[in-house]
């Protein structure tokens, strides 16, 4: 079982006018075909079940362990101090109430810059504790200087992030 | 006493696939000489791949051939594979052997489409594009990403085929064949497109080996070299295919060899897909939670055939995560260097014509 | 009864001369409104066929099913900065553009345009000699293009225009020798078998053309179709214009509304051509019911042969520019050339 050579056959060559008719005739009948355009904010194609890209982070579940930011291919995530505990409002919930997170005891976190990140899953993949996660949203368009998320935007939804 | 034009086509053009630019030396409309200027797109692809770890220069390599990513990750994945040490299981072999056939398929679309749209023919460059669609939606079906993938990992691929994908694919596989020669023929009963291709562009045997041409291009030259049937890689001694070859030399019989090579890929998928069996789809060495920790060891370059041609990729490691050097062989590069040789005495239209028949990507040209 | 005596007569209390003026400078407007919208149209039309063919929805976002579109463009492009090139002869690139739409203005306006009910005939200019009219306008508009060429001093231009001539010359000769074939048939009256008068004249070919031309001779309707599409320049022979090879020839350095004029004139001439052709070969505005409705059956033929010219835009590659000078020189005359003897034996014997 291996590859055979074969040399083409070179069709005939068409007869002039006539050829072009034919082409006329094989481009003009899809003129009653339905088109394939989804109109896009209106009708949302259905999004493939592992389509990924917006990164969240759960706060209460990462450990700071830096592999994210080791394994990013372009460096996107910075590790960063957000002392959780002492944030008005933002109560992390642990199995052990709300509280401080124990386990994260240098409380850093993960913080990306979309402008460089190509969506490559690695820090999904690699998280031992499966803290930082893609998700299906995708409509977050951003200006130029605004595409770095600190760790407490990965946490929140798109649209409660202000930019 | 002839009078000289400079015509410089590019970097910004509309016909150039991608950012090159060529200036034309002309005496009215016949094309005296081309000067080739290279490097707009240079990314240090091969320099960052030493600054980074084994697993994350998948992605460098995705973004070299864009529209041919899964070939591109394919090749530089078997060089690693050699000299860590990983192999990937059967199921995997046979994964990657079908993806790289439908990327292959997604490619060919894309020149054949962009040739229409260099000769003038409006239509046809959509209805390969909405085949192409289809194609990139089986890659987000099975690994997330539309066009650059980073599907597979090394020692197997990233996530497993459900049955969901695989009969994704012979839907498309299906419908695909009618749609091919639905396009096919959009081009081939024209007159005017035999006119434009034929003569055009003649790459002689003796020229192409000088210069070390490869794919589509030293095939429609009378040479049957193709690196699937030269050094089969993955499974491809397994399955049977032809290696279509024609004599013509020209334009048209790259554009035929392409045709053609669409209809084997087809064959090739069919194929795969009644023989893929259960079975892993990873090596447990290569898994992701390790990415961080392979290490290579010793040198290895492997090819594959790509869409432009061959296209090589050479590691040599250290001992450490990080290789040591990474190169990686254009194919692109290779057949635009043979442009000043073959377009003496050609007009511009044909100049344009023959630029989108070897349809350089300039991504991996430049790197 | 047609609508200019019927004007005249409206206007008769001014006096002969004052009510002649008025009632010739309203049919020319109401002429030239009915052109102008149906350019809209027009362009509307191509751009959801084009789509259609391509599988896409086209234009469907400004108004309803998106009528209001070329309007909308027709601002964006009235909105642009116009960007002047550096070294350009100034007067020539400012007065191409409207040199080109003039023509084609002035072309509709000597069409004849058949009955329409009420209104009689819609016909405004009432000459012997509209065919040779029409065929000088036509001649003004490659001047439009040379001058817009050559006055950028840019390469591309300067290819591109050199294309368009090259284009010109060789198919106009073919074209006017078919035209002239025309005028032979019809200078013989079917009915009576004597000659006719008014044969350089577009009403008097149609009156004479019962059996529509078309079918007398069909080679001389082929190398006039072909001259028509190379006249409007799109697709087999966009020449002068090549987007893929010369970035948009000879009006690469045009913007705003200027480019907008050259773009109106491309599908202006479309038109035209549909029109000519239907008027010379195919009957006209003569129908095979009565000819109270002659502009009626004119426009339904001239849809039709729009119809097949924006198939012909989208499905063919373009052709190279000395295939094509060889095309008109080695096929299309001697094409014609035989037709024009053809329809000599036709009018001395076959009738
Ligand atoms: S998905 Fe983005 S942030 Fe995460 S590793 Fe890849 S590039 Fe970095
Ligand atoms: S997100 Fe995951 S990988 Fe990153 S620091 Fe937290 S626990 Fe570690």
């Amino acid at each position: 079982m291996v590859a055979t050579i074969k040399e083409i056959k070179i069709p005939k060559k068409p007869i002039p006018i006539i050829g072009s008719l034919e082409t006329m005739y094989n481009v003009g009948r899809f003129m009653f075909k339905k088109p394939i355009t989804t109109q896009y904010p209106e009708e949302k194609g259905e999004i493939p079940e592992r389509f990924r890209f917006r990164i969240f982070l759960s706060p209460e579940s990462c450990i700071g362990c830096t592999l994210c930011e080791q394994i990013c291919p372009n460096h996107s995530i910075k590790m960063e101090v957000w002392e959780v505990e002492k944030e008005q409002g933002l109560v992390v919930e642990t199995k052990r109430g709300a509280r401080e997170n124990l386990q994260n005891k240098r409380h850093i976190y993960p913080d990306v810059n979309f402008g460089t990140c190509t969506v490559c899953r690695n820090c999904e993949e690699i998280c031992p504790t499966n803290a930082i996660y893609l998700t299906h949203q995708f409509e977050d368009a951003r200006t130029r200087n605004s595409f770095t998320y600190s760790p407490q935007e990965l946490a929140r939804q798109e649209d409660d992030v202000i930019k | 006493m002839p009078h000289y034009t400079e015509l410089n086509i590019g970097p910004v053009h509309p016909s150039i696939h991608g950012i090159f630019n060529f200036k034309l030396i002309l005496n009215e409309e016949i094309i005296q000489d081309v000067k080739v200027t290279l490097g707009f797109l240079h990314r240090n692809a091969e320099k960052l791949s030493e600054l980074n770890l084994y697993a994350d220069n998948i992605i460098f390599f995705d973004r070299m051939n864009y529209i041919d990513a899964m070939n591109m990750e394919l090749c530089y994945l078997m060089s690693v594979e050699k000299i860590t040490g990983i192999e990937p299981p059967e199921r995997a072999q046979w994964i990657r052997m079908i993806m790289v056939e439908l990327n292959r398929l997604a490619a060919r679309l894309v020149g054949m489409g962009s040739l229409g749209l260099d000769l003038g023919m409006l239509t046809p460059f959509f209805h390969a594009f909405k085949e192409r669609e289809k194609i990139q939606r089986i890659f987000t079906e099975a690994s997330g990403g539309r066009q650059e993938v980073n599907y597979f990992s090394i020692g197997g691929v990233y996530q497993d085929f459900t049955e969901k994908i695989i009969n994704d694919i012979r839907n498309f596989i299906d419908q695909f064949k009618k749609n091919l020669e639905d396009m096919y023929n959009m081009f081939i009963h024209s007159e005017i497109f035999w006119q434009r291709n034929q003569g055009i562009g003649i790459i002689e045997p003796e020229l192409a080996f000088d210069y070390g041409v490869t794919g589509p291009a030293i095939r429609a030259s009378g040479i049957p070299y193709d690196v699937r049937k030269d050094a089969p890689y993955l499974f491809y001694d397994k399955v049977n295919f032809d290696i279509p070859i024609s004599h013509q030399k020209d334009n048209f019989g790259r554009f035929m060899i392409k045709v053609e090579e669409m209809r084997q890929s087809i064959r090739i998928i069919e194929q795969s897909l009644d023989k893929i069996n259960d079975g892993p789809f990873f090596n447990p060495q290569g898994k992701k939670s390790l990415m961080l920790r392979i290490k290579g060891n010793g040198e290895a370059f492997s090819r594959v055939e790509s869409d432009a041609g061959e296209f090589g990729v050479y590691v040599k490691g250290d001992n450490t995560t990080k290789p040591y050097r990474v190169h990686a062989r254009s194919p692109g590069l290779r057949n635009l260097s043979l442009l000043p040789v073959i377009s003496k005495g050609l007009m511009i239209a044909d100049f344009i014509a023959v630029v989108g028949g070897l349809d350089p990507v300039v991504g991996e040209v430049d790197r | 009864m047609n609508l200019l005596f019927k004007l005249h007569q409206w206007f008769s209390f001014l006096g002969n001369y004052a009510s002649y003026g008025i009632a010739y400078l309203i049919e020319t407007i109401v002429v030239l409104a009915f052109v102008a919208i149906s350019f809209i149209i027009l362009i509307y039309v191509f751009r959801k066929y084009m789509a259609r063919i391509q599988l896409r929805i086209g234009p469907n976002r400004v108004g309803k099913f998106g009528l209001l579109q070329l309007i909308a463009d027709a601002l964006k492009l009235m909105g642009k900065e116009s960007i002047l090139p550096k070294g350009r002869d100034d007067m020539a690139y400012k007065i191409a553009p409207i040199i080109t739409m003039m023509s084609i203005m002035v072309s509709f306006i000597i069409i004849p345009y058949g009955g329409l009910y009420y209104f009689g005939n819609l016909t405004t200019t009432h000459s012997d000699i509209t065919l040779i009219l029409i065929f000088g306008i036509l001649s003004i508009m490659p001047i439009g293009e040379v001058l817009g060429g050559i006055s950028t001093r840019s390469n591309y231009a300067i290819l591109g225009t050199l294309r368009g001539i090259a284009k010109d010359v060789s198919f106009e000769v073919p074209m006017l020798i078919s035209v002239l074939a025309i005028v032979m048939v019809s200078s013989r009256s079917f009915v009576t078998g004597g000659s006719t008068y008014n044969s350089l004249s577009l009403a008097g070919i149609v009156t004479n053309e019962i059996i529509p031309y078309g079918i007398i001779e069909p080679l001389g309707l082929i190398v006039f179709f072909i001259s028509m599409i190379a006249r409007a320049s799109y697709s087999p022979f966009d020449l002068s214009e090549s987007d893929s090879e010369l970035i948009s020839g000879s009006t690469t350095e045009y913007g705003g509304m200027r480019f907008g004029l050259f773009y109106i004139g491309l599908f202006g001439m479309v038109y035209l051509g549909s029109f000519l052709v239907s008027l010379l070969y195919l009957g006209g505005y003569n129908g095979p019911v009565s000819s109270y409705f002659g502009f009626i059956f004119l426009l339904i033929k001239v849809i039709i042969l729009v119809l097949i010219a924006f198939l012909i835009w989208l499905s063919l590659p373009r052709m190279r520019i000395d295939r094509f000078v060889q095309f008109g020189w080695k096929y299309l005359l001697p094409l014609a050339v035989i037709n024009l003897i053809y329809a000599g034996f036709f009018v001395l014997y076959i009738r």
